[in-house]
């Protein structure tokens, strides 16, 4: 059908083009291999193309590819044999170069520059500019609203950019989900978009091809697919969708094809919220809350503040409640089987294996009553509540029923669906619903689980598939073992994959791209346009930022080509379907412009189920709940703080990210309880045999207090092969090996034997006790105020200490501040320890990764660190606080005044400078630092950056070279910008418009940054609050960073008598 | 005098009751033995020692070459740990040369006759072991290209270095102490480069001693002006003793870390620097006297004076130590407890720690006994024992202070690498190379000054009967009788 054929601005486009990476395959015909599945088909593409390479051509033959071969994968090779890369994209950004950049800018930011952005792969020649657009200044950055979604949910960004390329993320104020903060996955999300390793390469097995081959042979083999049976031999697996327009897509492809199927998957999906939602309101549904409202709140296995997606808006909401500053103290109760950061913040925390949760659950439901009451009698019956637990149980249903409706239970994506059903028959019961809870129709609407791919890959084994599309990222690495989804895609495996055609699109050469026949590099978010409801349905308006880098093709537009239609850029795809559902009669393009600025259409959230929901219904999943297997250990699979389920995984900020509860990068192990790990004679660094299913998998052994005990615990996401993707290449091991589409969280009966081999683990904390000093302060609400009443009268022990008079200490003459006092303030009662603040500092201050082994050595270079430490009588069982340390910027600053040369120096402001041009490195600065937080550059960490890995870098601060000693400036650099705008226009700085880079991402708001010459700045008053105190505060330092005393909020029935406590113990002083 | 007379009535000077140049020579046997191993022909032992020798300087400049070309991060020092082998190594060098100095300045200074023989070669030893501390700090810095930004000159930038940071003042500390070592060896030595060129066979020899001799004839007024100068010198570097190894200590003194913060420091280094440079001369001097044949200058006397005073500075260091367990304790300071009774008592260097203690607090308690004062074997190994333990006394004082200090987040250890063992090892082979150098071109022993000395015993053996003309000379007769 010549009509269906797509014009994929065929002018320009050969079928061998030679602007691709790969080499030019030669045009004389010889059989191919006969192993056309083999598992590299990347090396053999190259294999391929040498052995068909025309040696006379390059005048190198065989040895040039070979050596190509030898190359495949590095960044350098990548780099280096990019022609295909944006006209000026690798240039500096100087001359013609950069006004062709901010052309580029122009096209993302407005309709003029629309067609623009679309008209890749063509090589359009753009007029610079007679007249600069009035926004455009050179060295200024721009600000633009985007969207990055994973895992369900789309997340409301602010991207800054500079010249035409992105360097920021941020948070996207206006989004409800995200209200200004991002967490670090989004910050990072930049990162993936200039990884050099990424695909660059559209092919069809071992050769190079263009899209418009691809779309031709699709429209021929679509043509017989959708004549044939209505495309009921054609499969989609995609990610989660949130999109409306992918959404709209979709159905166009249904009503093209309506016997083809779509199906969905992520490793870390809500099913189980929306089954165990669905059963009580009859439609899937998921949970929003608002904590703000919430006094009492009971999390079952939900790491809410910090497991996707809506976790940013409950973490501003919840710890708005932790502030004694904004009324009283909401309580958190917790039971979980390891140390999540939610549990890092409950007043109560209980560790209880995974299959504990559902008794408890049924306990306090029980206990609840109510509505309840029936689900809950007949879940007990199916789960036995541990003895140990009652008094934990009783205490917290009794409080639950006190606050009645100003109470959540929250459970968590890791439980079984009728966990679910409990909570929401106890929200009901308590009467929540309405108050702190309101159940909205999920945002996506389809299964993700692996159990719904079972169908899926039945038909594939049974051939009765044709083309499998996958657009979700990297099945083969991530989806459940038992499924079989390599040795479905091997035709070593399968007899009847000869004849399916699979199609997968991916940024990365990776896992699943080895099995693939077609394989198409996608398009980074950041680079085409798109859209995508976050979690309570509002619409974020996903707008490049840039041309595709690397000649990636955008899923719509992929999509698209299915549809048989003339090609439509991306752009085109989403403003048609957006003008279709513009209300008649309204301005579309007024209306599309703002959205696009703002960066969210406004009045799309979803408006909560109305319906009566009906508790009982939940019974049928009680019947349908088995108890995992019974067995000596659990085993408890979880989504990675860093790398998630192992889609950031070549993303180095991340992989260098201290894990905030281990504090462990560029790993993952097998975390175990130090009771379980004494009983297995297990020590921490040794490597283990699991034994479970059937099957086994040697793991590194790392202990953690706190986790539940006959639990072991694996972290997803690692253990990537790495094809292309260095960073993550052999990075830890691949949990995935032994997860099942059955148990895909926990489940009992593994076993664990100790190895004779040992792992070295890289850690960027070792000691986890504060060895009695009063570093972390954290206490609870009565212990403050009577160390407060202390301190009124005879001075208090803690106080006195952390910020008590420090008259004599002092014999230098204190500085003079005229102007600006910057000064910053952290609020520990605040603080998650989610660590968006240390990759906020990482992205804004260009701050190298070193690398596992550097790391190792303790050199790691992040400014921002959280330190974490474990406190508590009991080894297995202790609490946890969290406390950021970046530089504390002293007036009275130990570091200034030991530096030979004057490297680091003491601003009129208060700042504590460092001049890098200045430094030699004697480290004296660092050794001197009672903080220790400088970093020195011991090796040139930057050397090898690639040119698009340059593109990163914010120009405004300086690229630190070997040999210099480097820390956090308090962003000097954003203080500098709003001060030259606030010079213009003759007025002081506001405090609204000067954030440093972690404060402005920070989820919870835990840290302030200001000047304290101004009395009403929240910064001043922060300072002056009660629970103000300084970091080491007896050295006379003077810290211009303030930390806050976090405050525990404990239930009394729960807390054992502390006769210590009293007056008569301080009588002796 | 009434020393005299106690000495003539007990037959013995009880302070001096040996040798100070056994048997009897004349300037011409003298001339023989003390310059005899620069114009023979070096042994098998001298060049397999060489070889040796730079072997370990060949490591040296690995090394170096290796921390130029990647960067100070090849080394083991990390976050806290900002310095470690290098700084060790500087103090521990530093010290050494402290011998030297003490020996050749202050006993001149205190016209003790006894140090004659074995100044030349503490000398030389002193300025070998500063040009071994001076490679640390240059190389530990960062970029070592910018290192001259500590030296105060005018820049055209118009900066200064930080004159509060002692990092200068071991700028300013280090480069005079080098400096005077240098002129005080080099100005010692210039009558007995002169003798050299006089009994030199060859023209080569002759013109190139010549030229170093500065024209030396040996006249009156020569020898008036040398005194003068060589006293002058002697004065020069007496304070250099204390000053320099004060103002190392300052690094750590001045600082606010737990381990470093103490003000027992400046007496503390410079007794351990005495200790650790007289141990060290005995290790060179007991090897390098029996195969030079220098047993009739460098007696057992000499040696056991000098174990006498490593037993003092002993004392004084293993005050120095208690002192600060002490202040610790009384201080009430839990970060100086944390580092005094945990981390370095039972930390994780606990064996470095105990090992120092062993060394440095118990060895040197032997030489209360007068049978090891002059055993030569159990000096010799006593000497190496606390040499070692110097070396682990900054170990533990720079390492474990770093490793654990405030917040125990930051906690992190140290291990060396192959580059921090090669440049140490390096610098020991730039110090035996030099040495065997400077024993095969220069004489080992000041033979003008033993000469000198020989005149006085004769002279003093002539008039000792009817009184002494000085109290030095009378001390001598009675050493020499």
């Amino acid at each position: 059908m010549p009509s269906l054929k797509p014009k994929l601005d065929g002018a320009t486009m050969k079928d061998t083009p030679t602007s691709f990476a790969l080499p030019v395959v030669s045009d004389k015909a010889e059989a191919t291999p006969a192993h056309d599945h083999a598992h590299d088909v990347v090396g053999d593409a190259l294999d391929h193309a040498a052995a068909h390479s025309d040696a006379s051509e390059s005048g190198y033959g065989r040895t040039y590819w070979r050596s190509l071969e030898e190359k495949l994968g590095k960044p350098e090779y990548l780099e280096e044999s990019r022609p295909e890369f944006p006209e000026g994209a690798d240039l500096p950004p100087t001359g013609v170069a950069r006004r062709e950049f901010m052309q580029l800018l122009g096209a993302s930011l407005a309709l003029a520059g629309a067609t623009a952005c679309s008209t890749r792969p063509v090589d359009e020649r753009m007029v610079p500019y007679t007249r600069t657009p009035p926004e455009l200044v050179p060295g200024n950055p721009l600000h633009y609203a985007s969207g990055m979604t994973f895992g369900g949910h789309t997340s409301g960004l602010l991207i800054t950019a500079r010249e035409g390329r992105p360097i920021k993320v941020e948070g996207n104020p206006q989004h409800p989900v995200n209200l200004g903060a991002a967490g670090p996955f989004e910050q990072a999300f930049l990162l993936s978009l200039y990884d050099p390793q990424r695909a660059r390469v559209l092919r069809y097995r071992k050769e190079p091809r263009s899209l418009r081959t691809f779309g031709e042979e699709l429209v021929a083999g679509l043509g017989r697919a959708v004549t044939e049976n209505g495309g009921g031999r054609v499969r989609f697996l995609t990610e989660p969708n949130t999109s409306p327009v992918l959404d709209h897509l979709r159905s166009r492809i249904q009503q093209r094809m309506p016997n083809a199927r779509f199906h969905s998957y992520t490793s870390v999906t809500q099913d189980a919220a929306s089954e165990g939602t669905r059963t009580v309101f009859g439609q899937p549904a998921t949970p929003l809350y608002d904590f703000s409202k919430a006094d009492v709140i009971l999390s079952l296995d939900a790491d809410f503040l910090e497991s996707r997606p809506a976790n940013l808006a409950y973490a501003r909401a919840f710890a708005q409640r932790r502030d004694p500053g904004e009324g009283n103290l909401n309580r958190l109760y917790v039971a979980e089987p390891r140390f999540t950061i939610t549990g890092g913040m409950a007043d109560h925390r209980l560790r209880v294996k995974s299959q504990e949760v559902l008794a408890i659950a049924a306990a306090i439901a029980s206990r609840v009553g109510g509505a309840a009451a029936g689900l809950a009698g007949a879940a007990a019956a199916k789960a036995q509540l541990n003895e140990a637990h009652t008094r934990w149980v009783d205490a917290v249903a009794a409080d639950l029923r006190a606050a009645g409706a100003r109470t959540a239970v929250v459970a968590g994506e890791r439980q079984p669906a009728i966990v679910h059903a409990l909570a929401a028959a106890i929200n009901v019961a308590l009467g929540n619903v309405g108050q702190t809870v309101r159940f909205v129709p999920s945002a996506t609407a389809e299964t993700t689980s692996a159990a719904g791919l079972r169908g899926l890959v039945d038909e594939i084994k049974n051939g009765a598939v044709d083309t499998l599309v996958i657009t979700a990222w990297n099945p083969i690495y991530r989806a459940p073992v038992d499924l079989g989804l390599r040795d479905l895609l091997d035709p070593a495996t399968n007899p009847n994959r000869s004849k399916l055609t699979v199609i997968y699109s991916s940024l990365f050469e990776d896992e699943t791209s080895a099995y693939a026949d077609w394989f198409i590099p996608a398009a980074h978010e950041l680079e085409y346009w798109s859209d995508g409801r976050s979690m309570d349905g509002t619409v974020t308006v996903v707008q490049p930022l840039i041309q595709p880098l690397f000649n990636g093709v955008s899923t719509p537009e992929l999509l698209a080509l299915f549809l048989g239609e003339p090609y439509r850029t991306s752009y085109q795809i989403l403003r048609d379907f957006w003008r279709g559902r513009a209300v008649a009669g309204t301005d579309f393009e007024t209306a599309w412009e703002t959205w696009v600025s703002v960066g969210i259409v406004p009045d799309t959230a979803t408006a909560a189920i109305a319906g009566t929901p009906n508790v009982d219904a939940a019974r049928a999943l009680v019947d349908a709940y088995t108890p995992p297997a019974a067995g000596e250990l659990e085993v408890n699979f979880v989504a990675d703080y860093k790398v998630y389920d192992g889609q950031f995984a070549n993303l180095s900020w991340l992989q260098e990210l201290p894990d905030p509860i281990s504090k462990m990068t560029w790993d993952n192990a097998a975390y175990l309880s130090p009771t379980t790990a004494a009983r297995l004679k297990l020590e921490p660094g040794d490597v283990a045999t699991l034994k479970y299913g059937g099957r086994t998998l040697d793991v590194p052994v790392w202990i953690i207090p706190g986790t539940a005990d006959d639990v072991v615990v694996l972290p997803l996401g690692y253990g990537r092969m790495g094809l292309h993707e260095t960073v993550a290449k052999e990075v830890g091991f691949n949990a995935n090996l032994v997860r099942t589409a059955n148990a895909p969280w926990f489940d009992g009966g593994a076993t664990l034997e100790k190895t004779r081999r040992t792992h070295k683990f890289a850690l960027t904390q070792h000691h986890w006790r504060m060895e009695n000093r009063p570093l972390a302060l954290d206490m609870t609400v009565a212990a403050f105020r009577a160390e407060q009443e202390k301190e009124k009268t005879k001075g208090s022990t803690v106080l006195a200490r952390v910020r008590g008079d420090l008259e004599g200490a002092n014999l230098l003459p204190d500085f003079k501040y005229e102007d600006y006092k910057w000064a910053m303030a952290i609020d520990l009662a605040r603080c998650t320890g989610c660590a968006a603040c240390v990759v906020a500092c990482q992205s804004e201050n260009n701050i190298p990764v070193v690398g596992k082994e550097q790391v190792s050595r303790s050199r790691e270079m992040q400014w921002l660190r959280i330190d974490r430490y474990f406190t508590g009588d009991e080894l297995n069982n202790p609490e946890m606080v969290m406390q950021p340390v970046a530089c504390v910027h002293c007036e009275k600053a130990p570091c200034e005044y030991v530096c030979p040369v004057n490297a680091t120096v003491h601003s009129d402001e208060g700042l504590n400078d460092m001049v890098y041009n200045r430094c030699v490195g004697t480290r004296y600065c660092s050794n001197n630092c009672p903080y220790k937080v400088r970093r020195f550059n011991y090796l040139h960490y930057t050397a090898d950056k690639t040119p698009t890995q340059k593109m990163l870098m914010n120009p405004d601060v300086t690229v630190r070279n070997r040999g210099v000693m480097e820390k956090c400036t308090y962003c000097v650099q954003r203080i500098e910008r709003v001060r030259i705008k606030a010079r213009v226009e003759k007025r002081p700085i506001f405090e609204k418009e000067l954030q440093t880079a972690c404060q402005q991402t920070c989820p919870t708001q835990a840290i302030v940054f200001g000047t304290l010459s101004d009395p009403n700045a929240q910064v001043t008053k922060d300072h002056n609050d009660e629970r103000a105190y300084k970091l080491l505060h007896e050295l006379g330092t003077k810290p211009r960073t303030a930390h806050l005393i976090r405050l525990r909020n404990p239930n009394p029935a729960l807390v054992p008598p502390k006769p210590a406590e009293g007056q008569p113990a301080e009588g002796g002083h | 005098m009434a020393e005299t007379a106690a000495h003539t009535a007990a037959g013995i000077d009880p302070l001096e009751p040996r040798l100070l140049v056994a048997a009897h020579h004349d300037d011409k046997s003298l001339n023989e033995t003390l310059l005899d191993h620069v114009w023979a022909k070096p042994g098998k032992g001298w060049f397999m020692l060489f070889g040796l020798a730079l072997a370990a300087l060949g490591l040296l400049v690995l090394g170096v070459t290796v921390t130029l070309a990647r960067g100070v991060g090849m080394w083991g020092n990390n976050q806290p740990n900002g310095w470690a082998f290098d700084i060790i190594n500087f103090v521990w060098w530093v010290g050494i040369g402290h011998a030297g100095t003490l020996i050749s300045a202050i006993l001149l200074l205190f016209q003790q006759k006894w140090r004659t023989s074995i100044n030349r070669f503490a000398e030389a030893m002193t300025l070998f072991a500063v040009c071994c501390a001076g490679l640390f700090p240059l190389l530990h810095t960062g970029r070592p290209w910018f290192a001259f930004w500590l030296f105060p000159y005018p820049s055209t930038l118009g900066a200064w270095p930080q004159f509060r940071s002692p990092l200068v003042w071991d700028v300013f500390a280090i480069s005079t102490y080098l400096t005077v070592s240098a002129l005080f060896w080099y100005v010692g030595l210039i009558p007995d480069l002169a003798a050299l060129r006089d009994s030199s066979k060859g023209k080569i020899q002759r013109i190139v001693y010549g030229l170093f001799a500065l024209g030396w004839r040996g006249s009156g007024r020569h020898w008036h002006n040398y005194k003068i100068g060589y006293l002058l010198l002697a004065g020069i570097s007496t304070p250099l003793v204390v000053s320099v190894h004060t103002i190392v200590s300052f690094d750590f003194a001045t600082s606010l870390i737990p381990g470093w913060h103490a003000t027992i420091f400046p007496p503390y280094f410079v007794a351990g620097a005495v200790f650790s440079g007289f141990a060290m001369v005995i290790t060179l001097i007991v090897p390098a006297r029996k195969y030079l044949k220098l047993r009739d200058v460098i007696t057992d006397r000499h040696l056991e004076n000098m174990n006498k005073v490593i037993l003092a500075t002993g004392l004084i260091v293993s005050y120095g130590y208690m002192m600060e367990h002490f202040i610790a304790w009384y201080s009430g300071n839990e970060y100086e407890i944390w580092t005094f009774y945990v981390n370095r008592a039972r930390g994780p260097y606990a064996g470095v720690y105990w090992l120092m203690i062993a060394c440095n607090v118990i060895t040197p308690n032997i030489f209360w006994f007068k049978k090891c004062r002059t055993s030569i074997p159990i000096m010799w190994v006593a000497s190496i024992l606390v040499n070692i333990g110097m070396w682990c006394e900054r170990f533990i004082i720079i390492v474990t202070s770093l490793t654990q200090d405030f917040l125990p987040s930051s906690w992190d250890l140290y291990s060396p690498t192959w580059v921090d063992w090669s440049i140490y090892v390096g610098t020991l082979g730039l110090f035996s190379t030099l040495f065997l150098l400077f024993l095969k071109f220069v004489p080992a022993v000041a033979v003008s000054e033993v000469k000198e000395l020989q005149l006085e015993l004769k002279h003093a053996a002539h008039h000792g009967s009817h009184g002494t003309d000085t109290a030095a000379a009378g001390t001598l007769t009675h050493g020499a009788h």
